[in-house]
């Protein structure tokens, strides 16, 4: 079989070859023969004889990962050769714009030849392959290393795919969430920050009828929402309703939208619409131009991460420079149910090491010991922020960028820190602005507040399915119930249909698996 | 035609079809140029005002931001190499292709249809497809962008057609010359679809300049990457919308400034706008069939 | 019966002597043919055919690292679940309207455009003309869709408040079901109808002038000869890109409407394409996503093979 296969591709390439060379010799040669005379480079670093190299030698570690930016560092960027000097590797970074990188994650599946380190979501394919023996559970070995070993229970618990965890999470913030507020005006109408929701709502009411812009127009509205409906998600939180899933009271899971704190979270979203102190075009509005409203000073409120709060504060202040912030940001209002807030996975993707690439425990103890590296304050600072005295300056225990970098120097990092699992000790941040404190006091609160979906590490075989689906059913029903185009008996209908289109047969399997995984 | 025949009736319809294809055209190219207006503008114009012709202070920031690097410029020279050897291989194999299978005589040609309309309609897929191309050895090459686009189904077809529809006298004659059938593709049928070529290669070389998604399947270099991949990434990152980004680390990644979006697009269109232009003149009327008859 | 058979065969061996020489000497007389057709023919089966067992993983839960060989077979299984998907029958309605909105709309659109176009005489504004309607083919449609919702948008999009103003009511157009289709339509006319006229035009372009002049010279007006010289002339051009957009009659081109789809217009934007989307790339179940692909193929290759043979017996060209 297999020598059949190396034949069959000797010959079609051979063909390939000849027809090249025929076409050539039909038109005169128009000499595109360039791409195929190339050798095709090493794919990805096969490790050498581990048992006989000595230890001095760098090991080999190729790694793929998710690109945001389009200006990337050279294999001779020397932050990436101060980074193989530090762990003794030798690496090869491929990037893959993150627009496309799930097509890339699926074909290098099932290419079978992986890198060493993928970083991967629990995506389907990346489960199957997990099940099929493709990447190592690492849970077992992270005690053994310095950084690792100060992982987060919850975020691995998250991370984890049928209670066992492939990969080493990639941690960020949990409670990340933070409501921004226009300060400018909470000023000029005297208003404290809100601690209830009905004091959010207040606000609200007085953004949009007591002109709080001082202009004498009628030109200002409460929050802005978009098409992506994160900020309903994250309000129905407040009020009570569970992350996701939520506990029954009879130890069963059931889904949030099967909950009354739902619906009351809802009346609420339906009211706010009525009276005009949400955007009236949200559900159509393009996200791409969801800040602008708020630097514009026509809406006030914005429901989303915390640190937005800053990037509206840039842009007004580039509008017209003021001293203090123009923004705020607290946490969210105490609901009928006490203080609550929605919390991020607490992780994004998972760094997981192959098994076609590294075949024994020895070798994977080696690229664990480089995963636990990249958690010293060294790398991270290292990768996040490029070199000291090149890139940034420390000043008083602060990061403090150096301005105007050439962008061909700042390429030297960028993009580095997507390999960062952020397992580790705290390493110094950029220095403390107003609004970077508060926006770091709420996220450090916020730990307290955030409620955990207890579904969030099953794998579901209908959500695989039919997922996408169910969720449109219900995100559709509720932008519906929101505009007044149905009203309660609508909601109970399309809940209904959820049920019926699979939605009972994913609350009979998500309850089975959570048994499971409470014994 | 003769404007002295034309009938009132013929100049209004003159009239009214100069001023529907003028506004059409400004419709057409308004939006296109807020992009490049808006490339020379400021961020905060760029949210205030929703749509503009004439920015209020411009500048080039946008543009001394996209060349500060190498990248824009190392992938434009990527997206040129590709697209002149692509069409050219394109074009190659294309048109023997549809020369030989526009003989209604040739034995086998029948098959041969069929396998290539089959293929049209049921395709492996993008695994399979790479797998392929993993296997010739051809991953992180040109070869492996440019060779599996080679021929498209649907243009060979209708180059096929026009073949067809050329007077079947012109090859006789060339034949009893004393000419092969390459010959008489060489000498004959090429020269005469002179319109044909501009327009299959304007086709060809658009679909390489656009194409984004082989470079990304199948260049793992990012140096090698072309410039639709930057651009695209550019657009969509951009278009990512606060809550998405609820994934990344808050501390470092910025979406691109719009106005670095909007000169990243002008960059990567004008190039190839320009292109239609000086192919136009292959576009005019009658210039082939009547001089040679004649 | 030995004998019987080697008798027969013989007879059929002698049978074939002549009709192999004489596909020999065809094969010999078109020889440059042939060369001429390796390597379009190589590439077919190289880089069409050699992957085409993807097309089998509709029959399979096909996991990539797991491959072709070591995935579950599961027969029509996938078939099954799409056609009693509860949602089956408004997918395949969405979608038939819009594809046929699409036909007769949109596929026109570049037709006119170029039989305007090839009326103007002053070749400088028929070149200008020509380059900005092909302009918007490079816009990608993510901008597209950004910028129908600036101009949309009820809170203060230009062309809303322009409608508001002359008809009195505001109309949600990116949240109405009734103005989805058409909305589809608009964008696919502005942004490909310029292209789309480039292959008329080229068409126009093969037609002999003398033609033209021998008709002005019967008195024939410009509307005859609209309707007896160049509409024939494309006539064959047209037939063809019909036919062929039949095999694709079940793509509504998936990015656009996946953008222009929200909450309050799902009813009618939910296409084949986007449930595809949903449910195969996101949660990638590519079985199930090639399974639909495979019943769109196959709808495609009947209504090609279909309309090809209307279009003989029409007395017409067909695709082959």
């Amino acid at each position: 079989m297999k020598r059949d296969q190396s034949r069959l591709r000797k010959s079609l390439a051979l063909l390939v070859m000849s027809s090249v060379l025929l076409l050539s010799a039909c038109s005169g040669g128009n000499g595109n023969t360039e791409g195929s005379k190339e050798s095709a480079p090493p794919q990805s670093a096969q490790p050498s004889d581990s048992g006989q190299t000595p230890e001095e030698e760098p090991y080999k570690i190729s790694i793929m990962m998710q690109s945001f930016d389009t200006n990337l560092p050279g294999a001779d960027s020397p932050v990436i050769k101060q980074l193989e000097e530090y762990t003794n590797t030798d690496l090869d970074i491929q990037f893959v714009p993150n627009s496309s990188y799930p097509d890339k994650v699926n074909i290098t599946l099932a290419s079978g030849q992986l890198p060493t380190i993928m970083v991967v979501d629990k995506s389907p394919s990346f489960i199957s392959a997990a099940r099929a023996g493709a990447f190592w559970e690492v849970g077992p070995y992270l005690k053994d290393y310095p950084n690792l070993s100060m992982a987060n229970d919850i975020v691995l618990n998250n991370s984890s795919i049928d209670g066992k965890n492939y990969g080493v999470y990639r941690g960020r913030v949990l409670g990340r969430m933070g409501l921004t507020l226009n300060q400018v005006w909470m000023d000029n109408l005297g208003l404290q920050p809100p601690k209830t929701i009905d004091e959010f709502y207040n606000i609200l009411k007085a953004f949009k009828e007591k002109d709080p812009d001082q202009d004498g127009k009628d030109d200002t509205y409460g929050i802005v929402v978009t098409k992506y409906a994160g900020p309903w998600d994250i309000m129905q939180v407040w009020f009570g309703a569970p992350n996701g899933w939520g506990d029954d009271g009879s130890g069963n899971l059931v889904p949030t939208h099967m909950t009354p704190e739902y619906r009351e979270a809802l009346k609420f979203f339906r009211k706010l619409y009525e009276e005009g102190l949400v955007n009236e075009d949200f559900a159509v509005m393009d996200s791409a131009v969801w800040n602008d409203p708020f630097v514009n000073g026509e809406a006030g409120a914005f429901v989303d991460v915390a640190d937005n709060a800053r990037r509206l504060n840039a842009s007004m202040q580039e509008k017209e420079p003021r001293d203090e912030s123009y923004t705020s940001v607290y946490q969210a209002p105490v609901g009928p149910k006490g203080h609550r807030d929605m919390p991020t996975t607490g992780y994004a993707g998972m760094l997981a090491i192959s098994k076609s690439a590294v075949k024994t425990e020895e070798e994977l103890k080696k690229v664990l010991a480089f995963i636990d590296k990249l958690g010293d304050v060294e790398m991270q600072l290292l990768l996040g922020y490029g070199v000291e005295g090149t890139h940034y300056d420390m000043v008083d225990g602060y990061i403090v960028p150096k301005e105007n970098l050439e962008p061909a120097v700042l390429q030297q990092y960028n993009g580095l820190n997507q390999m960062l699992p952020f397992i580790g000790p705290v390493a110094p941040t950029l220095e403390q602005t107003p609004i970077n404190n508060m926006i770091a006091e709420v996220q450090a609160a916020n730990e307290k507040i955030v409620v955990a979906n207890p579904a969030q590490p099953l794998v579901s075989e209908v959500y695989a399915q039919k997922g996408q689906q169910l969720d449109n059913i219900i995100a559709d029903a509720r932008i519906q119930y929101i505009v007044g185009q149905i009203d309660d008996a609508g909601l109970d209908a399309a809940i209904k249909l959820w049920r019926e289109t699979g939605g009972d047969d994913y609350i009979e399997e998500i309850n089975k698996l959570y048994k499971e995984s409470q014994q | 035609m003769n404007s002295k025949h034309d009938s009132i009736g013929e100049k209004i319809f003159d009239g009214f079809n100069y001023l529907f294809l003028g506004l059409l055209a400004l419709v057409t190219v308004l939006p296109f140029i807020y992009i490049i207006a808006g490339s020379f503008a400021t961020e905060v114009e760029l949210i205030e005002r929703e749509f503009f012709i004439f920015p209020r202070d411009p500048s080039i920031a946008a543009y001394q931001y996209i060349f500060s690097t190498d990248t824009v410029s190392r992938s434009i020279v990527n997206s040129v190499i590709i697209t002149i050897a692509g069409t050219l291989v394109n074009l190659a194999f294309t048109f023997t292709m549809a020369y030989s299978l526009s003989r209604k005589d040739l034995m086998g040609r029948n098959i041969m249809m069929n396998l290539v309309i089959f293929s049209m309609l049921f395709s492996g897929g993008m695994i399979p497809g790479y797998l392929v191309v993993k296997e010739l050895g051809l991953l992180d090459t040109y070869a492996a962008v440019i060779l599996p686009g080679a021929i498209s189904a649907f243009n060979m077809i209708i180059i096929k057609n026009f073949f067809q529809e050329l007077p079947p006298g012109l090859e006789e004659s060339a034949r009893i010359d004393g000419c092969t059938d390459l010959g008489v593709l060489w000498r004959i049928v090429l020269p005469l679809s002179k319109p044909i070529l501009a327009t299959f290669g304007l086709f060809y070389a658009v679909g390489h300049w656009n194409n984004f998604f082989s470079s990304l399947l199948f260049l793992n270099d990012h140096e090698k990457w072309p410039l639709q991949v930057i651009l695209r990434e550019i657009v969509m990152l951009s278009q990512m919308a606060a809550g998405d980004m609820s994934n990344l680390d808050p501390n470092f990644v910025e979406p691109p400034d719009q106005s670095v979006k909007m000169a990243v697009i002008v960059v990567g269109t004008l190039p190839i706008l320009l292109v239609y232009p000086f192919l136009q003149k292959h576009f005019a009327k009658g210039v082939l069939l009547g001089s040679i008859k004649g | 019966m030995n004998t019987a058979l080697r008798s027969e065969s013989d007879a059929s061996i002698r049978k074939a002597i002549p009709r192999r020489r004489r596909w020999l000497s065809k094969l010999k007389k078109d020889k440059w043919l042939y060369i001429l057709l390796m390597p379009g023919l190589l590439y077919f089966l190289v880089f069409k055919y050699l992957p085409m067992w993807g097309v089998l993983i509709a029959f399979q839960n096909y996991q990539p690292f797991l491959g072709f060989w070591n995935s579950e077979w599961v027969g029509f299984e996938h078939f099954q679940n799409f056609f009693a998907n509860p949602d089956f029958f408004r997918l395949l309605r969405n979608t038939l309207i819009l594809a046929v909105y699409d036909l007769v709309f949109f596929f026109p659109a570049p037709i006119i455009l170029a039989l305007l176009l090839n009326e103007v005489r002053l070749a400088f504004f028929k070149r200008v003309v020509q380059t900005m309607v092909y302009v918007p083919h490079f816009v990608s449609m993510v901008i597209v869709a950004s910028m129908t919702y600036v101009f949309l948008t009820t809170s203060g999009g230009v062309i809303h408040e322009l409608v508001s103003a002359i008809t009195g009511k505001s109309i949600n157009f990116l949240a109405d079901t009734s103005w989805f289709r058409p909305l589809i339509i608009l964008q696919m006319m502005w942004k490909d109808s310029g292209w789309g006229t480039i292959i008329f035009l080229a068409a126009l372009a093969s037609v002999d002038m003398e033609q033209y002049e021998a008709a002005v010279v019967d008195g024939a007006n410009r509307f005859q000869r609209l309707i007896y010289i160049t509409i024939p002339a494309i006539s064959s051009t047209i037939i063809i890109l019909l036919i062929l957009r039949l095999g694709s009659f079940l793509d509504n081109g998936f990015e656009q409407i996946f953008l222009m789809t929200n909450s309050l217009n799902r009813s009618v934007a939910d296409v084949f394409d986007t449930y595809v989307y949903f449910v195969g790339i996101t949660q990638g179940a590519f079985s199930y996503s090639t399974a639909i692909g495979l019943f769109k193929s196959v709808v495609g290759i009947l209504l090609i093979y279909g309309s090809n043979r209307l279009a003989k017996r029409f007395g017409r060209e067909g695709i082959f």
